[in-house]
């Protein structure tokens, strides 16, 4: 009985200090996300729906794709896109998908 | 029924109130979002300066996968500017990219007024003039400089 309660009282502790690193951390990263993953074509985020699939409500189909360039854009945008011009529409270089997912 | 292009014309909207470039303004017709109209400040040390260059900016559903069509409503003289007011610029003709927003499209018109390219003329007798004879080219510019404050509160009554 006394073990558990010795137990309790330093395991909490470390739960908290655990809790506010991983909290800070993970403020970090949103705010990097947000300042360098705007879709270019609609100016939304690209962690969110793209303009059309909030309109159409397919919030959940919606993907982001990424060039060999590194550029990324939701894969609607782009895909619309390529379809005039195979280039990346940020540096110009031929647009080549290097991965597309979430 | 907002579309992506008018949504996408919000956003471009929202930016230019909260960022708005320098020398340029623009802003959507009372009723029609795909129809702006926007006004050009002529650059400080051009032959431009102080003209006050009102345009038309017409969308179509294709936005931002396709250009708007841009129009000078004032009269202009200008190499890459035709007599209708239509512009020879190659960000709104074959080197467009979606990424760019009405901001982008008049900060680049703007640029262009003084940065005329002689070897793609919409406007010969200016094409020449810009080349062979600078004085006379100035005093047209300035020509249309002057009749482009006239025009400013009729259109104002317009709006
Ligand atoms: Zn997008
Ligand atoms: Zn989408
Ligand atoms: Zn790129």
């Amino acid at each position: 009985m006394a073990d558990t309660g010795g137990d309790n009282g330093p395991g909490k502790k470390a739960a908290d200090k655990m809790f506010s690193l991983k909290k800070w951390n993970a403020v970090a990263m949103w705010s990097w996300d947000v300042e360098c993953d705007t879709c270019a074509i609609c100016r939304v985020q690209v962690m969110d729906a793209c303009l059309r699939c909030q309109a159409e409500n397919k919030q959940e189909d919606c993907v982001v794709v990424w060039g060999e360039c590194n550029h990324s854009f939701h894969n609607c945008c782009m895909s619309l896109w390529v379809k005039q011009n195979n280039r990346c529409p940020l540096c110009q270089q031929e647009w080549v998908v290097q991965r597309i997912g979430k | 029924m907002s579309t992506p292009a008018r949504r996408r014309l919000m956003r471009d909207f929202k930016r230019l109130q909260e960022d708005p470039p320098c020398g340029v303004s623009a802003a959507p017709t009372d009723n029609n979002i795909m129809l702006w109209n926007a006004v050009i400040f002529g650059p400080e040390d051009t032959p431009f300066e102080d003209g006050t260059f009102k345009l038309t900016l017409e969308f179509t559903e294709e936005y931002p996968n396709k250009p708007p069509t841009v129009r000078f409503v004032s009269k202009m003289f200008h190499p890459n500017i035709y007599a209708d007011g239509k512009i020879c610029l190659d960000i709104l003709q074959n080197r467009w990219s979606p990424t760019y927003d009405v901001s982008a499209i008049l900060t680049s018109i703007q640029s262009l007024l003084d940065e005329p390219n002689p070897n793609s003329p919409a406007n010969s007798v200016a094409a020449q003039l810009y080349q062979e004879n600078k004085r006379e080219y100035e005093k047209k510019v300035q020509a249309i400089v002057e009749q482009s404050w006239a025009e400013v509160p009729e259109e104002d009554h317009v709006l």
